[in-house]
């Protein structure tokens, strides 16, 4: 039996949504079916066809589990197994996940919901699924060995618990944890309040941030990797392939970022303030916000930012940790920023045909278009309306806009800035019309590019009886 | 084409010339035996240089093969026409045949006279002496100088052979250390852009002092590495110009860049053995002095004929495999009627001969199974290196610089990819070189050429 949904068209970055479809995957008749998703473009968000009303959330590039209604409880259906997911066109891993994607399907429920979720597991070995952030009984917390044995390959489990409190939560395995989760097994949970008007919101994005080591040119992450990630992604995607984030001039936005990598990651909005408005733990007090523009989500956490989206334009929207913005690099590329290649240059192209001198001014490489190794992204990409945005990772872009529809998450295009408000080149008339440009006290010139070693040494013998008695 | 009768060709001729009572002192009869059997084997013309006139043509002829950088086939002919020691062996042949001329001629007689006066008495004395020994043991000085003769022609070609087939291998040697020591610069020169980068980088304040050093270090025992190169092709090469005999401006020649590339295929041979017993100048020559030992104690009445081949040799048959093809051949000498005591010493003397003939045959036998052994095993490794070290090589360079393409990568990573790329090259020209060299000693083993190659499949390797 295959049902189908019409899903929004994600027309950012080329993308264009699949219709998912509904699959039966399930053996028993008593089971729900599963429901996959074939695209990795961002779901138009998924009324409620029943139960208590909510005001559905946005996956960014991703999708909500539909579920049935049996005898009063919320049946959701997750099948755990292999996927192969894109990060951006050009790129894809395999990974594992939850019905067709990684991360899974985001689960939405009403505060009191009774919930019964059924988990097939389709790896090679055991899983579970934890709710991280549930207030529920012990006995369905899913940590594998201490409240329930694992899932073993082929089987399924039930859970069954009520939502008790609203809030933002995550779900994951509990069972060989970092493998499971190097591999890309995480999903989003939200519990909306019984009040639909309570904390309501006109844009609601929901991301988990996750971080893989995928060697250039191969597919797979290298789940022993404890710290040097080289692909930081949100929900499992890199810019370019994220797409933006748009909102309607005013529109009260909420985005939800759950952190499941192994560091932290202060994301940072640009052109607005917002108040961290919720926890994992719950919702904030209004009398203990604080305005910020940047807020760190530490590991294991959930944080939900709140603003109004009053400045039109297009808005840089990323963790400022600056490698988590790049995507593949070489770590151990020393720097050759100030490094005249002259003479070498030649030396090395006699012997390396097709050599060309590159970060002899620095780590951009402009506009150039570098064959690179199979399945292998730009560490900084992405076209924008000025030339190479020089990104990746964990960035993408809040658009605002006046006069968009209610529910429209299309992508509006490069904002068309008002005339003489974009930074532009100085032509001006004559070095007069330029104000002076003051040194620093003391600043010294910087060393000729080729001259002597920087001035870095241990002070001489002579400096040191100088400050001796001082 | 020199068979297996071709020393009875020798003899026949030489009996002619006995009965003929008078024989030729041209030396180049007998040296034309020789070379004829050297072209048979090795491809080459020897000649024998007789005037002044001869060694300038020789030079201008040199000359005009050196204008070119210097094939195998240029350096072997040179080698076999101008090298003064194998000239001076050429000259051997004419000494035996001037031997054989003299062997055929008696002492002048001598005629005397005397008178003696003495007590009224006076005694004269006409005598006319003739040597007469001599004239009795002509018809076996003859014989003997006749086999001198035969033995000499088959050492001279022989010497040939040896000389061409050294010439060949000392040839294969110098190109090769020739080619080498052009990827030892390259290998050098993958060192200095590393240590030249990283000094510029030091220079900048992005590298350290350590890092210089180490850098350094590499390129300084890379330069350490094309100095022994540069010490081995000269070697090489000097030992090709003693095997050529040039000097002065002659052994400036020019030596071709690389060796050979690899045949498409290996020559496929059958009946390697038979060859070599039919075609090898030492199976040759025991066969000749075996028969030569017969003739010498006047054995005369054939029985029957022995195959030499088993005398004292095995039957070595694998189970499956069809006998082996040494015995279709006619490695036979005949075995005489021994009769009274007398003959007890010349039965020993001629089955020492026969087991000798035996002993060289079967070495014959193994050295051409060895040699074609070597060669095919070589062969296999040289395309293993051509076909698939020397491709993954082209590859991780291919992926190396996309990985720098992408920031992935330093340039430090490609030079030194640079550096063992040329190491794997370096172990491919040696892998050819061995190739080149066991075709030499199949050859040698066999007493033959093998067939020209079939054109190479044009899998080059790499600059
Ligand atoms: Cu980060």
């Amino acid at each position: 039996m295959t049902n189908r949904r019409s899903f929004l068209t994600g027309a950012g970055a080329g993308i264009t949504a699949l219709g998912a479809s509904l699959v039966s995957r399930a053996g028993a008749a008593s089971l729900p079916e599963a429901p996959t998703h074939t695209s990795s473009a961002t779901a138009a968000p998924l009324a409620p066809t029943g139960g208590r009303p909510y005001n559905p959330v946005v996956t960014l590039n991703g999708w909500t589990l539909p579920w049935r209604m049996k005898d009063g409880v919320k049946e959701f259906h997750l099948v755990a197994e292999p996927v192969v997911r894109e990060f951006a066109p050009g790129m894809q891993a395999n990974l594992w996940g939850y019905n067709g994607q990684s991360p899974g399907p985001t689960i939405e429920v009403v505060e009191g919901d009774r919930v019964r979720i059924f988990v097939t597991n389709r790896l090679p070995e055991h899983t579970s699924v934890h709710w991280h952030g549930q207030l529920l009984p012990c006995g369905m917390d899913g940590v594998t060995g201490l409240t329930q044995p694992g899932i073993q390959p082929g089987k399924t489990f039930v859970y069954e618990f009520v939502a008790r409190h609203a809030g933002t939560f995550m779900y994951h395995p509990h069972a060989d944890e970092m493998q499971q989760m190097a591999m890309g097994m995480m999903g989003f949970w939200v519990t909306h309040p019984k009040n639909p008007r309570q904390h309501a919101v006109d844009r609601d994005y929901v991301m988990l941030l996750s971080s893989y080591d995928i060697e250039p040119g191969s597919y797979t992450p290298r789940t022993n990797t404890m710290l040097d990630f080289n692909l930081w992604t949100i929900n499992s995607r890199v810019f370019p392939g994220l797409d933006p984030m748009v909102a309607r001039l005013g529109d009260k936005v909420r985005i939800r970022v759950g952190n499941l990598t192994m560091t932290n990651h202060p994301i940072h909005l640009h052109g607005h303030r917002f108040e961290v408005a919720g926890t994992d733990g719950g919702w904030v007090p209004k009398s203990a916000r604080w305005p910020e523009v940047t807020t760190d989500v530490a590991v294991g956490q959930m944080r939900a930012i709140e603003f109004v989206a009053d400045a039109p334009g297009d808005w840089a929207f990323h963790c400022h940790k600056s490698h988590h913005t790049m995507n593949a690099m070489g770590h151990d590329v020393p720097t050759l920023i100030g490094v005249d290649h002259q003479g070498v240059a030649e030396k090395i192209n006699k012997l390396v045909p097709g050599y060309m001198v590159m970060g002899d001014k620095g780590g951009s490489m402009g506009d150039m278009k570098m064959p690179l190794p199979a399945n292998t992204l730009p560490m900084m990409s992405g076209d924008g309306p000025f030339g190479n945005l020089e990104m990746g990772g964990m960035f993408t872009v809040l658009k605002v806009r006046e006069g968009l529809k209610r529910g429209d998450y299309g992508d509006p295009g490069w904002y068309r800035h008002p005339a003489g408000t974009v930074a532009r080149e100085w032509t001006g008339d004559g070095a007069e019309a330029l104000p002076p440009a003051p040194r620093a006290p003391d600043a010294r010139p910087a060393p000729a590019p080729a001259g002597q070693a920087m001035d870095a040494r241990k002070p001489g013998a002579k400096d040191m009886t100088g400050h001796e008695h001082h | 084409m020199a068979s297996p009768i071709s020393w009875h060709a020798t003899l026949a001729v030489s009996l002619g010339l006995l009965l003929a009572g008078c024989a030729s002192v041209t030396p180049e009869r007998a040296f034309e035996a020789s070379a004829a059997a050297a072209q048979a084997r090795t491809g080459v013309d020897a000649r024998l240089l007789r005037s002044d006139a001869d060694r300038q043509a020789l030079q201008a002829e040199i000359d005009t093969l050196l204008q070119a950088p210097l094939t195998q086939d240029a350096a072997v002919r040179i080698a076999a026409l101008n090298h003064p020691g194998l000239q001076a062996t050429y000259w051997e042949a004419g000494i035996a045949q001037a031997d054989v001329a003299q062997a055929a001629r008696l002492r002048n007689p001598g005629f005397g006279f005397s008178r003696m006066d003495g007590g009224g008495n006076r005694e004269t004395e006409r005598s006319v002496s003739i040597d007469l020994a001599g004239l009795l043991t002509m018809p076996l000085r003859q014989r003997m100088a006749a086999r001198r003769l035969d033995e000499t022609t088959l050492r001279v070609a022989a010497a040939i052979e040896h000389h061409v087939n050294a010439t060949r291998r000392a040839w294969i040697e110098a190109v090769a250390a020739r080619q080498a020591l052009t990827y030892a610069r390259q290998v050098a020169d993958a060192a200095d852009a590393s240590s030249a980068l990283m000094a510029r980088m030091t220079q900048a304040g992005n590298a350290s002092a350590l890092d210089l050093a180490r850098e350094s270090a590499f390129h300084a025992e890379a330069g350490a590495g094309v100095l022994r190169a540069d010490r081995e092709a000269n070697a090489a090469r000097e030992h090709l110009t003693r095997q050529l005999g040039l000097w002065g401006k002659q052994a400036l020649y020019k030596l071709p860049e690389r060796l050979p590339d690899l045949p498409a295929a290996p020559a496929e041979l059958a009946g390697i053995e038979r060859t070599a017993l039919s075609q090898r100048l030492d199976v040759q020559a025991a066969r000749a002095a075996a028969s030569g030992t017969a003739a010498d104690l006047g054995l005369t009445r054939t029985t029957r004929f022995v195959n030499v081949l088993d005398l004292g040799y095995a039957d070595k048959r694998e189970t499956g495999e069809p006998k082996s093809d040494g015995y279709e051949i006619g490695l036979e000498l005949p075995l005489f009627d021994w009769g009274g005591a007398r003959v007890a010493r010349a039965e020993a003397v001629y089955m020492q001969s026969l087991g000798q003939v035996a002993a060289v045959a079967v070495n014959a036998r193994s050295e051409a199974r060895a040699g074609y052994l070597g060669y095919r095993a070589s062969y296999d490794v040289a395309r293993h290196y051509r076909d698939q070290v020397i491709p993954l090589r082209k590859q991780i360079a291919d992926e190396t610089l996309l990985r720098y393409n992408g920031m992935l990568a330093s340039p430090f990573e490609l030079l030194a990819d640079a550096r063992e790329q040329a190491g794997a090259v370096h172990a491919t020209i040696e892998a050819l070189k061995d190739f080149w060299l066991a075709q030499v000693d199949l050859e040698t083993a066999i007493g033959m050429r093998l067939p020209a190659p079939s054109p190479t499949d044009k899998k080059d390797t790499p600059q």
